[in-house]
């Protein structure tokens, strides 16, 4: 009856139609212990061995119509649904051929290089009026040379021994570039209109197509630092001496007077007989750091930078800077402020412009801490600590103990990286796919040294 | 409940003709109100009213606040502080399910040997960094003025309207391969996210990972200590539960909705 009416349903087990596509069937309802057999015996996957090296990867960002983020479909798309882009404001990979063990970013062009033995140790992208990338032949004409290289290109070193030398660190100022090497001296290219490229100045030379890139080497002792400011470089050697060329209306040589210097010669001033560790230039005003945790300045101090020993505008000798913060590990110079990293791992800040503490600190003389939980320090992470700290024209960036990339300053064309283009008056994390290792800042872009995590 | 002492009924001053009949007329005497009578009123409590905090989903565990009668109010008010909680998330390395806990349908086996202490630490080092941006992002506090700048500094910043599950700090508590143990501290988050967490922190790490155990310790004020367990669920405890953390209510309800 009833009863009978119904069995025949009491067995059937449909899926309700909207789920069933006519090809999946439902997961046959074993017992426990056929699950526990089929997951045994499903294959297990091996995405990286236990020898597995962390990969080494170039993140940029910022301004690409110059062509110094090295990617060419930003400025001439190469597919129909790409469309020119301006800025890049969030870290974007570059593809490089070998590990980068050094960038720097000059005034719209950047230099990547490489450790290697190999033929290929630099490589340049972005402006190329003066020949700061050297001569980039080009493929259409090949008399001339290209004057915005998109991507990554290698530059000819004259090197005695090419498949010996090593490129240890390069340097980038306005219109010039510095290439240091480990056994034959340091390498100049680009603009020498000042002397910046350590050669005397020829009246009406034409910089751009221009094949030469001159040798120094007549130092007291081997160069281990290069660092190039606006239109003067500054070398700093193994016995603790610093060296300077190029233009001085500034006293940014600090050779004693205000004329260009085209032969890079010794500094004296406050750190005659000082064991120099580090030199720090970006535009005009120049630091240095001794072994003792000191700091020297010369240079421009229009924006209070030395403000606190002189009241002059222009100091074209050493003069140390008695700052009672601790120990100086580190020190970076801006175009209109400085930042300094102290051994306990704290952030001073001093000079113009937005310096890290609110929109309420504009310019100080002497310097300001950044409170250590702007950072990530917190009771939770005790031991997060600033380990490197870094400066642009107008922006600075922090790096921590942990890996975490910090900016703050002027958002000048989206080169922050926080992918906003508003000011950050504060310290604020780029988000980077992997632990940053070193960052190089420019005037309009950043390029940056990431380990991948695993 | 019931059974507790009541309130004593209200007196009221009735006229009434003198026990002595005739003489004086009419007498003021203060008699019990007839409506309090306990035969006329009935019990006292005849249903409660029992709301609930943040939710706990089946296949969780831990604190779970809830509110009696005026207490729902509080847990409105306690709801709207966006404090923060913290969980205890057990998983294991080498599986990924659909579901992400470790009794769901197997999606896949991978080896997990390359996993150190290090490594894990780095990832939840990025989870943590990229969650305080999203912590002051959600925040909508204008980035450019000197206030933002100050509760930065403090850490005070907080998410005080609806916004996505933030984790405001993660640290390992353990790791044992296959298994670990992490502490997440988080706002606005439902146990599913976290155990997405577990999943993720196993794909970061090129690797799988479920989660074994999520066990709420602590939500908002209330912690561990102050939970009932099973065998504590009766009256006197529960007297005591509410009135040890009163104080606590009121303070934390004061101190952040002012």
């Amino acid at each position: 009856e009833a009863a009978a009416m119904w069995r025949p349903l009491a067995g059937v087990r449909r899926s309700p139609p909207a789920l069933c596509r006519g090809l999946a069937r439902p997961a046959p309802p074993g017992s426990v212990r056929q699950l526990r057999e089929a997951e045994e015996a499903a294959p297990v996957f091996q995405y990286v061995g236990k020898a597995a090296k962390r990969k080494d990867r170039v993140f940029v960002w910022g301004f690409c119509y110059s062509g110094a983020l090295g990617v060419p479909s930003f400025v001439k798309p190469d597919a129909g649904w790409k469309k020119p882009r301006r800025i890049q404001p969030t870290p974007y990979r570059l593809e490089t051929e070998e590990k980068i063990s050094s960038a720097a970013c000059g005034y719209g062009f950047t230099l990547l290089a490489s450790r290697t033995t190999d033929i290929t140790k630099v490589w340049g992208m972005g402006l190329n009026k003066d020949s700061q990338l050297g001569f980039q032949r080009s493929r259409r004409d090949r008399t001339k040379g290209y004057e915005y290289v998109l991507e990554p290109s290698p530059i000819p070193l004259p090197l005695e021994k090419p498949q010996q030398t090593r490129v240890l660190q390069v340097s980038c100022g306005r219109a010039h570039s510095l290439v240091l090497t480990d056994s034959e001296g340091v390498f100049t290219m680009g603009n020498n209109s000042y002397g910046q490229c350590g050669r005397k100045v020829v009246e009406d030379e034409t910089y751009s197509e221009s094949y030469l890139i001159h040798q120094l080497k007549e130092f007291d002792s081997r160069v281990v630092q290069v660092v190039c400011g606006q239109d003067h470089s500054l070398f700093r050697t193994q016995k603790g001496t610093v060296y300077a060329c190029g233009w001085g209306a500034d006293g940014q040589t600090g050779l004693g007077h205000y004329n260009i210097t085209s032969v890079p010669t010794k500094l004296r001033g406050d750190i005659a007989g000082v064991n120099i560790i580090q030199v720090s230039s970006y535009g005009d005003c120049c630091l240095a750091v001794s072994d003792e945790g000191d700091i020297f300045g010369w240079g421009n101090s229009e924006y209070l930078q030395l403000a606190c020993v002189t009241e002059t505008t222009q100091v074209n000798v050493p003069r140390h800077l008695p700052f009672k913060i601790g120990k100086i590990k580190e020190a970076a110079c801006g175009g209109t402020g400085n930042v300094v990293l102290t051994e306990e791992g704290n952030v001073f800040v001093w000079g113009y412009g937005i310096l890290g503490k609110g929109p309420n600190l504009i310019e100080t003389a002497m310097p300001e801490m950044i409170p250590p939980s702007l950072f990530g320090w917190s009771d939770f992470n005790p031991d997060v600590r600033v380990a490197h700290v870094r400066c642009g024209l107008s922006q600075f960036a922090a790096l921590t103990n942990r890996g975490e990339l910090f900016v703050w300053g002027k958002n000048l064309r989206g080169c922050l990286g926080t992918g906003r283009l508003e000011d950050q008056y504060f310290p604020w994390r780029v988000t980077v796919p992997g632990e940053v290792v070193d960052v190089a800042c420019g005037v309009d872009h950043m390029v940056s040294m990431v380990k991948s995590f695993i | 409940l019931n059974a507790a002492p009541r309130r004593a009924p209200r007196q009221h001053i009735r006229f009434l003709p003198a026990p002595d009949g005739g003489a004086a007329g009419l007498v003021a005497t203060r008699v019990p109100v007839l409506a309090d009578h306990p035969l006329v009123r009935g019990p006292r409590f005849r249903q409660l009213k029992i709301g609930a905090g943040h939710r706990l989903d089946m296949k969780a565990s831990g604190v779970f606040v809830l509110g009696i009668g005026h207490g729902n109010k509080l847990l409105t008010d306690l709801y709207n502080c966006h404090l923060t909680k913290v969980y205890t998330v057990g998983g294991l390395f080498g599986k990924a399910t659909d579901d992400f806990s470790d009794t769901g349908k197997l999606v896949e086996k991978t080896t997990f040997d390359h996993i150190t202490r290090e490594k894990l630490e780095r990832i939840l080092a990025v989870i943590q960094g990229t969650n305080h941006k999203a912590l002051l992002m959600h925040s909508n506090i204008d980035m450019k003025t000197q206030e933002a700048y100050e509760l930065a500094v403090k850490g005070l910043i907080r998410p005080m309207g609806k916004s996505p599950p933030i984790i405001t700090a993660i640290r390992c508590l353990q790791l044992a391969l296959p298994e670990f143990q992490l502490e997440i501290h988080c706002l606005h988050e439902t146990q599913q996210y976290l155990r997405k967490v577990i999943h993720e922190i196993g794909l970061e790490l090129k690797s799988s990972a479920v989660c074994t155990q999520v066990r709420r310790i602590r939500d908002g004020v209330f912690t561990l200590d102050d939970a009932l367990l099973r065998t504590q669920w009766d009256l006197q405890s529960v007297q005591k539960a509410i009135w040890d953390c009163q104080l606590k209510v009121k303070t934390e309800i004061e101190k952040t909705l002012g």
